[in-house]
């Protein structure tokens, strides 16, 4: 009895601990983004949907009686979650404390994103887990199959079989589970998807496409009107809100870069470097990385990371207007266009990659892998040869979930831009500063 | 064993179909006492044009039965179906919702409205504007019996070889020059924007999305099913004539426009095969499009054509879009990386691809040289677009 008694307050110890671990790093790294200058009207939203989850350990601000579904990869289709009557958030972790956490319970050479989700689970402390009626894991590589069972014991967990090829039969098959995944939602959530229910959940989901694509297409304009590390918040808030409260409040974040576009008003006036972030996702509180770039002196011009633009940036095509037409565009959706190193042949990742360089005039690639990303690893060597004929000088920055990797990637990310800044013409530095 | 067991059944459809050809005359659908030719416009309001219609009205419902059947049919297997069986119920058409949908691009309704103008055209034409354009022939399947096409279609005489060359020289040249002219300049756009053929598809195709049915799915097997159908019907479509048949009893397109137009003829196989391309284009979008010797033959010089498709493979991002919206199942369109012309021999120039396309220029139509429509993503999500204005 006695020593129950003391292990449960060890327990409450280490949770305290690790509550007011987890709330510091949040705040820190959510004022660091806020002191980035040039944020745009509207951003506090963004900013107040990040600190309510992180550093208030509320849950996401779901409407009253709607249940949250975890998903732990963009290949889950949002829509069918809408159509079921519940929200979807995205659990896929970025958070240094509980990957601490993580760290004794997986394998050293998982991935850090896996481990942090294994330390929330262990803990379960955040209520944005905690909350969610069932989660959703698409087995995209080993670390998430074996969460996938880890997660298990505390909530109902749906996996999907993600196949290495997009073929026609591929699809059908993806097709097949997602009716098997909706099945499953709805016994969660009680409520039945039907035709009209999926195709609200369609434009739900297409109202926030729409104004990401154009939000994309202003963030192409030259000189920047948003810095990187913003969008990219943006982005990582899309995790925790419905999509029709993140689509009205980046409507006003559009609005007021139209603005900024008319009068002229750039973030920076400077020709700064702009660099592409590309590989392993990016997720709040890990921002490590956009933040030095933008401290540094460079702008994260394009992003190509699952948590960011990437996430939802592709529009399901319905080409067959009935309900199987509409789960098979889901289907297509995910896997077609999706340029996730988990296929066999991702050649395709390569062309994006040169599209997002010619839309964004891209001067450097920085291409982040976490430790014991393999997939991603994989890549880098291939897309560093197509990169390096197009001229392009690329980096690879490998980090892990903690802040002692800070001081090297600061060297390294300065650097990076200090070679950009060398091939860049002379005048074009000097140039005199305007707007902020 | 599986491999051969597909063969064996493919020879014997291509074998029948080829039989079924060749004997057509002998299966009729529907005979008149005698066949009247003679048409007016004043038969067209008269009572007797409702007795022409009879075969057609015939036709049609047969169609309807057929296609409510297999839709009776696929609901009964889905409710029986482990996985799908609990939404058997969210495929019925009385669900009020309708999924988000793009506006309506210029190009499509060009191409609506003259697929329209010219079936009404091909049809009526020489009642309404007199035949003054009858030695000129297009590569269309608009059936030549009716003899108050505005133009010619070339089809009768590429199914009848041996009467063409009795023909005088005259007129062959006009029917060579005229087919070949618009083989070039058109290539296989007459089937997307001409052929009578394609509009009743194309309505058939309409009415599945009204009533929210679900269709037959890109899919390559049906694809490669299809193929030595075409190439039977190529070969019948050809050497009939040499062989003693008459193409003309067997073609589909015999039971529609010569008894609009008033004629009656009597029919043959071609009524039974058109109720049969009626119920498959209704599940498949343009099924005959896929085997229609015509538009092979046409689709042989895609190489020359002034129409083209052409693709940024920079700015694609390999979605399969086209594919799945392609109604003649082309998948290079997505998979091609290097090749900036991706016009196809089966291409139509529909422009459906172009429409569901969602990146930014990375299709479009050129006729020669000049983009006459390109993808875009806003005119794509243009269903999703926030109903207020913004605020300036």
């Amino acid at each position: 009895m006695l020593t129950t008694a003391r292990e449960q307050e060890r327990k409450a110890r280490q949770d305290r601990r690790f509550v007011s671990k987890e709330t510091q790093t949040a705040a820190k790294y959510l004022r660091r983004i806020r002191e980035l200058s040039g944020a745009p009207d509207g951003f506090d939203t963004f900013i107040d949907t990040l600190g309510r989850v992180y550093v208030d350990m509320k849950g996401a601000d779901v409407p009253q009686g709607q249940k949250t579904i975890g998903t732990y990869c963009v290949m889950v289709p949002q829509e069918l979650v809408y159509a079921a009557g519940a929200v979807p958030v995205k659990l896929c972790s970025g958070n240094y404390t509980a990957f601490s956490v993580g760290d004794d319970i997986a394998p050293r050479d998982a991935c850090p994103l896996v481990k942090a989700v294994a330390g929330f689970r262990q803990t379960g402390l955040m209520p944005v887990y905690e909350d969610c009626s069932m989660m959703v894991v698409p087995i995209t590589c080993d670390c998430k199959k074996k969460i996938a069972g880890m997660l298990g014991d505390r909530c109902e967990v749906v996996t999907m079989h993600i196949p290495a090829e997009r073929g026609d039969d591929e699809i059908d098959r993806f097709t097949e589970q997602l009716y098997d995944l909706t099945a499953r939602l709805e016994d969660v959530t009680g409520n039945r998807v039907t035709y009209s229910s999926l195709a609200e959940g369609f434009r739900r989901v297409g109202r926030a496409q729409y104004e990401l694509s154009e939000f994309i297409r202003l963030k192409k304009q030259l000189p920047c009107l948003i810095r990187g590390t913003h969008a990219m918040t943006i982005m990582n808030a899309a995790a925790y809100m419905t999509a029709d409260k993140w689509s009205e409040a980046l409507h006003r974040v559009n609005s007021d870069l139209r603005k900024r576009a008319e009068s002229k008003k750039t973030v920076t006036g400077r020709k700064l470097p702009r660099i592409l972030l590309t590989g392993s996702p990016i997720v709040f509180p890990n921002m490590k990385i956009p933040l030095l770039i933008e401290e540094m002196g460079g702008i994260v011009a394009g992003d190509e990371t699952c948590m960011g633009e990437r996430g939802m940036y592709d529009p399901p095509v319905i080409t067959d207007e009935s309900f199987d037409g509409m789960m098979r565009s889901l289907a297509n959706r995910s896997l077609r266009p999706c340029p996730c190193p988990t296929f066999a042949d991702n050649s395709q990742r390569i062309y994006r990659l040169k599209q997002l360089i010619a839309d964004n005039q891209i001067q450097g690639v920085i291409y982040h892998v976490l430790r014991g990303c393999l997939v991603y690893d994989f890549e880098y060597r291939l897309i560093e040869e197509e990169l390096g004929r197009l001229g392009i000088p690329v980096i690879r920055l490998e980090s892990d979930y903690n802040e002692e990797d800070v001081e090297q990637l600061r060297i390294r990310i300065e650097a990076f831009i200090e070679l950009i800044k060398l091939g860049q013409a002379p005048e074009k530095r000097t140039a005199p500063r305007t707007g902020f | 064993m599986k491999s051969r067991r597909k063969l064996i059944v493919t020879i014997l459809v291509c074998g029948g179909l080829a039989a079924l050809a060749y004997f057509s005359w002998m299966l009729p659908f529907y005979e008149f006492d005698v066949n009247d030719y003679d048409v007016s416009f004043e038969k067209l309001f008269s009572a007797e044009y409702l007795r022409t219609l009879v075969p057609l009205f015939i036709i049609a419902a047969l169609s309807a039965v057929g296609i409510v059947l297999v839709v009776k049919l696929r609901k009964q297997m889905v409710k029986s179906d482990r996985r799908y069986s609990r939404f058997a119920d969210a495929h019925t058409s009385k669900q009020s919702g309708r999924a988000p949908k793009q506006k309506p691009a210029l190009f499509m309704i060009v191409r609506r409205t003259v697929m329209v103008v010219s079936a009404v055209v091909l049809i009526w034409g020489g009642l309404i504007f007199g035949l003054k354009m009858s030695s000129l022939s297009l590569p269309l399947l608009s059936c030549p019996w009716n003899s108050e096409e505005m133009t010619a279609s070339s089809c009768y005489y590429l199914s009848h070889l041996n009467e063409l060359f009795q023909l005088p020289i005259k007129k062959i040249l006009l029917f060579v020059g005229s087919t070949a002219a618009s083989v070039i300049l058109l290539g296989r756009a007459v089937c997307g924007f001409i052929c009578p053929m394609g509009l009743i598809q194309d309505v058939m195709d309409r009415l599945r999305r009204r009533t929210k049915t679900e269709g037959i799915a890109a899919n390559e097997k049906l694809y490669a099913a299809l193929t030595p159908i075409k190439w039977t019907l190529v070969l019948v479509f050809a050497g009939l004539c040499f062989a003693g048949g008459n193409f003309c009893n067997f073609c589909p397109m015999v039971s529609v426009s010569p008894i609009l137009a008033g004629i009656s003829t009597s029919l043959y196989v071609s009524g039974f095969l058109m109720i049969f391309v009626l119920i498959g284009s209704f599940f498949k979008r343009r099924l005959f499009c896929s085997v229609c010797p015509v538009g092979y033959m046409v689709g042989l010089f895609h190489k020359v054509s002034l129409f083209r498709v052409k693709k940024d493979c920079t700015a694609c991002t390999e979605c399969g879009a086209c594919y799945e919206a392609c109604p003649m199942g082309i998948k290079q369109i997505y998979t091609e990386r290097g090749k900036a012309d991706v016009t196809d021999a089966n291409c139509i120039m529909c422009g459906e691809c172009v429409r569901c396309c969602p990146e930014d220029n990375a299709l479009s139509l050129t006729f020669a040289g000049a983009k006459i429509y390109s993808s875009s993503r806003k005119k794509l999500m243009s269903g999703c677009e926030p109903a207020e204005k913004v605020r300036r």
